[in-house]
């Protein structure tokens, strides 16, 4: 009999903690109801990237020297690198140069190995298209350079969590003089003299 | 109690003064009322969809609907038109008389139910003197549309789900049954005008809350439970039964079934206000707030603003609930079926028992309090 009253306190109990985890779930919940909403209409306005965003990237035909080290860096060797050996000037002369942004994985490998820099990485990243093989950039596609959000009349510029001063999350609506968090390069250099 | 307004009265006796004779002015009164609730329970789903939404996006710090209409209020509307305009599909191997037939059982009872909701002393289309049974009554026929709808559909995926609505559906019939028994108990009627009216006259202090606060929480469980709301919404799981009973359904068929649920959910929240939180009842009795100010309780201008107060105050208590309901939805994830048959069964079922004895117990030793 003692035993089944214990059985039947110990249920209880466990009711009633069950009960008061769901009450503080629902004060968590509650408390997320007054927070602001922190989405970026998209279409109307974007983020600013980060400096080490990696997007599509772009590369520089007139400085590559058809060393082939980005094809070896790559994970799966997926830039394609079209030259023929010129005689005259006994160096290597590029024809092609492509990449397959449908089957690339923006690693950036590529863009650090690079000798001469001629691979760098740009903040586009809206690269959806009707057909996966127009996502197979040549050299002259590479070489362009994509809009930027600061420049767009027609997007509202919205600062990323990087940018924006210590303690803010919103983006919306902070004054444009707001200095981000933390010390900038030239405050660094500064520092170390 | 003040008799408050009779519209019913007033407008058979303004028809017969105008010389219709009385069987006449009664049919052209009969439809009023009911369109009127049919219109409004139509509403209170377009609302309630909208409030979902916006408490959802809230909850999840987004925005929501925001461009169809002022604040996304006609995002509801665009859903009701798109499912109106869509392809009525009949897969090729089902069973289509069943397939019809399951999402209107299931909404007609909904509907149906709305019958014993009382607005105010005289705002209900029909005082039974069995209201509440009516209602356990007509939500245990939905389990056979939503079975019919899952066996119909020819697939696996609405045959559990069916199943698992009907295992559901019974299940917490019992424990709901029980809470309001006890309710009835203290009473001493199942008619919601009854119980609302025991309620009152001591403003928030005599609503059933405070005497029934194990029955209420058991109700409320039980209820969602009933509407397949979020904590329990495993016959239409998403993630492992596509949309249970709802998957070869599209077009107007699977409206029928979202109508259904949502019409479920506010007549569930307005009953939980009927029940447990004083109907139409202010949290201040009318009757002291008349005498404060001088009023007789037979002012025209008095019994114009209870009755307006009362519609308010019953939506005010729905609405409480049914944002409850979201806020829960965001909070509890969705427990195993061994679970909510171990809740309903081992669980709340007891509990309710143990309530109703007590009740019991307690209106033979206070009776005063609890009803005798």
């Amino acid at each position: 009999m003692l035993k089944f009253l214990k059985q039947v306190g110990d249920y209880a109990k466990e009711t009633v903690q069950a009960g008061r985890y769901i009450g503080q779930g629902l004060a968590v919940t509650f408390d997320h109801m007054q927070r602001r909403p922190i989405t970026v209409q998209y279409p109307y306005e974007k983020l600013i990237l980060g400096e080490r965003f990696r997007g599509r990237i772009h590369f520089e035909f007139d400085k590559c020297i058809a060393c082939e080290v980005c094809v070896r860096v790559c994970p799966i060797n997926l830039p394609v690198v079209d030259w023929e050996f010129d005689k005259a000037s006994k160096k290597k002369k590029l024809n092609h140069y492509s990449i397959d942004f449908g089957v690339c994985i923006f690693c950036g490998n590529c863009v650090e190995y690079c000798p001469t820099n001629c691979l760098s990485m740009t903040e586009e990243y809206e690269l959806s298209t009707y057909d996966r093989h127009e996502l197979n950039y040549d050299s002259v596609a590479l070489g362009r350079l994509p809009y930027k959000v600061t420049n767009d009349p027609m997007v509202t510029p919205l600062r990323e969590l990087v940018y924006l001063p210590k303690g803010v999350m919103d983006p919306h609506d902070l004054p444009a003089d707001a200095p981000r968090a933390g010390a900038r390069p030239e405050d660094l250099v500064q520092y170390e003299k | 109690m003040n008799p408050g307004i009779d519209l019913q009265g007033t407008f058979i006796k303004s028809l017969m003064d105008l010389g219709l004779p009385s069987g006449t002015a009664k049919a052209i009164w009969m439809p009023v009322p009911m369109m009127l609730m049919i219109i409004g329970a139509t509403v209170g789903v377009l609302v309630t969809t909208w409030l979902e939404r916006k408490i959802s996006a809230a909850a999840q710090q987004r925005i929501g609907p925001e461009y169809i209409g002022p604040a996304g209020l006609l995002a509801p509307v665009a859903d009701g038109l798109k499912l109106v305009f869509k392809e009525d599909v009949v897969p090729a191997k089902s069973d289509s008389l069943l397939f019809t037939l399951g999402p209107i059982i299931v909404v007609i009872p909904v509907f149906l139910s709305f019958l014993i909701v009382p607005f105010g002393q005289h705002l209900i289309i029909t005082d039974v003197s069995m209201g509440v049974f009516l209602w356990i009554a007509l939500s245990s026929v939905q389990p056979i549309g939503l079975l019919m709808a899952g066996y119909a559909s020819n697939n696996k995926y609405s045959l559990l789900g069916g199943l698992r609505a009907a295992a559901q559906s019974i299940s917490y019939e019992i424990p709901l049954a029980l809470a309001v028994l006890a309710i009835a108990m203290m009473s001493n009627s199942l008619s919601t005008v009854d119980i609302v009216n025991q309620q009152s006259g001591y403003g928030i202090l005599g609503w059933n809350v405070w005497r029934q606060p194990v029955g209420f929480i058991i109700f409320w469980i039980a209820a969602l439970a009933e509407c397949e709301r979020l904590p329990f919404d495993l016959p239409e799981a998403e993630e492992e039964l596509v949309a249970g009973y709802q998957t070869e359904y599209a077009g107007m068929k699977f409206g029928l079934f979202y109508l259904g649920s949502y019409v479920n959910l506010v007549l569930s929240a307005l009953l939980v206000a009927i029940l447990y939180l004083g109907g139409w009842d202010f949290p201040i009795p009318i009757s002291l707030i008349a005498s404060w100010l001088g009023v007789s309780e037979t002012n025209p201008v008095l019994q114009i603003v209870d009755a307006s107060l009362g519609i308010t105050m019953t939506i005010l208590k729905a609405y409480f609930l049914i944002f409850l309901a979201i806020l829960l939805r965001w909070t509890v994830p969705r427990v195993r079926i061994d679970q909510l048959l171990d809740l309903g069964w081992k669980f709340l079922l007891p509990v309710g028992l143990v309530n109703l004895l007590l009740t019991a117990a307690l209106k033979l030793a206070f009776p005063f309090a609890f009803g005798g």
